[in-house]
């Protein structure tokens, strides 16, 4: 059972993937109330400049290191309708290429104006805006090390949870997106590109911001894009 | 008459190994939100009520997975899903691997074709080196799982009691999931 837009769970140009993935085929069943219902999300949770990455965790008149960026566009469902309450996180490095992360090992400095999240529900026409600093390239185990490309995590919780989507959001003109081996482990050449943001010159704030356009398509109840039958377990 | 031409939804990509910066950030020390999602399932779980699910999530070198979130979703003890309440975020320990969740038990209730409904807990399952999420659920008794599934059509005989926890006393329950070997766990598409 192959979707060829989503990636493969087992990519082995993706060390990690090897043994975190399955090894027999998933169990193809028909969609319930589970994942037909899912929790809702609502304005209440929200803090006024949780979209605002330079200003959310930074102290007062200071801003984060980095070019301020403005990162916007649309939810979708596969037919093209905006999807409105849609919860969407995101998570990022610094400017430098560095998380705050107890975890990360890099020793690049923190940014004591940067904490790399941030929250928004996505208004009654689909739409959503983050405010933010483009995150830096940096180095990973993997065959050697290996560069990832600037990236953006994003998290999206629609109304079923047969939506629920984790994903990365890559910058328009990255060089280091070519060789990147999560995103070639999307078997559909055309479907790597829907992971990249498009410079969106039109979207600025007094001209000193850049912006890039990134829409998102959720997955409906049917599961669409199948190339082969089923195989079988 | 053409179908619509539907658009493709957005390819997934792996959460990384810090996706708590976005998803749980207070364990990362930062705590600018209002609150942290999920951290219950239910509002006011009485201690009577009150399930405990532990486990770990084992890769196929038999090593817990540090770095995975879960995130559960389930009805309530009627059998009823609803939009405010039954979605828990949880993460395994960065030391041993362990996630628990505190919960209450899901009902079944009449289908509108007469049979009644399964009760199980839907685990969604993300981490570094999974470029998709994983799908799996824990179910109560073997019987709720095989009508559920119309398991006739289906040779996983042999694997359905990895969708069942381990329990002594109905309260606790210890529920792994192995990504590969023997012990396989069951994952769903849809």
């Amino acid at each position: 059972m192959i979707k060829k837009h989503q990636p493969l769970r087992k990519f082995p140009d993706y060390k990690s993937s090897i043994s975190r993935s399955p090894n027999k085929e998933p169990l193809r069943i028909n969609s319930s109330s589970s994942e037909m219902s899912g929790p809702l999300f609502r304005e209440n949770i929200i803090n006024k400049n949780d979209n605002d990455l330079t200003l959310n965790f930074s102290k007062i008149g200071e801003k984060p290191l980095g070019q301020e960026i403005f990162v916007h566009g649309f939810v979708k469902d596969e037919n093209g309708n905006n999807l409105k309450n849609v919860l969407i996180e995101i998570w990022q490095a610094n400017a430098g290429g560095k998380y705050r992360h107890q975890n990360d090992p890099s020793n690049i400095k923190l940014d004591e104006n940067f904490g790399g999240c941030g929250r928004f529900i996505t208004s009654s026409d689909g739409y959503y805006i983050f405010k933010t600093i483009e995150p830096g390239a940096y180095p990973y185990p993997n065959r050697g090390t290996e560069w990832r490309p600037r990236h953006i995590h994003f998290s999206l919780l629609g109304s079923m949870f047969i939506q629920r989507l984790i994903t990365q959001m890559y910058f328009e003109g990255d060089p280091l997106i070519k060789s990147c081996p999560m995103i070639n482990s999307i078997p559909d050449i055309n479907a790597r590109k829907l992971l990249i943001g498009k410079l969106d010159l039109s979207k600025t704030e007094n001209e000193k911001i850049l912006g890039y356009r990134f829409d998102i398509i959720l997955r409906g109840k049917e599961q669409t894009f199948f190339e082969n039958k089923r195989e079988g377990l | 008459m053409n179908e619509p031409k539907k658009l493709i939804d957005t390819p997934s990509q792996t959460a990384g190994p810090f996706l708590h910066i976005g998803c749980t950030p207070r364990i990362t020390g930062i705590n600018i939100f209002k609150s942290e999602l999920g951290l219950t399932s239910f509002q006011d779980i009485s201690d009577n009520e009150a399930i405990n699910i532990k486990g770990k999530i084992y890769d196929g070198n038999d090593e817990p997975i540090i770095d995975a979130m879960i995130e559960t979703w389930q009805c309530d003890e009627n059998g009823n899903y609803s939009s405010n309440q039954g979605f828990a975020r949880i993460v395994t320990d960065f030391k041993t691997g362990e996630y628990q969740l505190k919960t209450i038990r899901p009902g079944n209730k009449i289908n509108t074709d007469g049979s009644l409904s399964a009760s199980y807990i839907t685990f969604w399952i993300v981490a570094r080196g999974m470029n998709r999420p994983l799908i799996t659920r824990m179910y109560f008794l073997e019987n709720d799982l095989r009508n559920d599934l119309m398991l006739n059509s289906i040779k996983i005989e042999d694997r359905l009691n990895t969708l069942i926890p381990y329990t002594e006393d109905n309260k606790n329950f210890i529920f792994n999931i192995y990504l590969q070997g023997k012990k396989e766990t069951i994952f769903f598409e849809f």
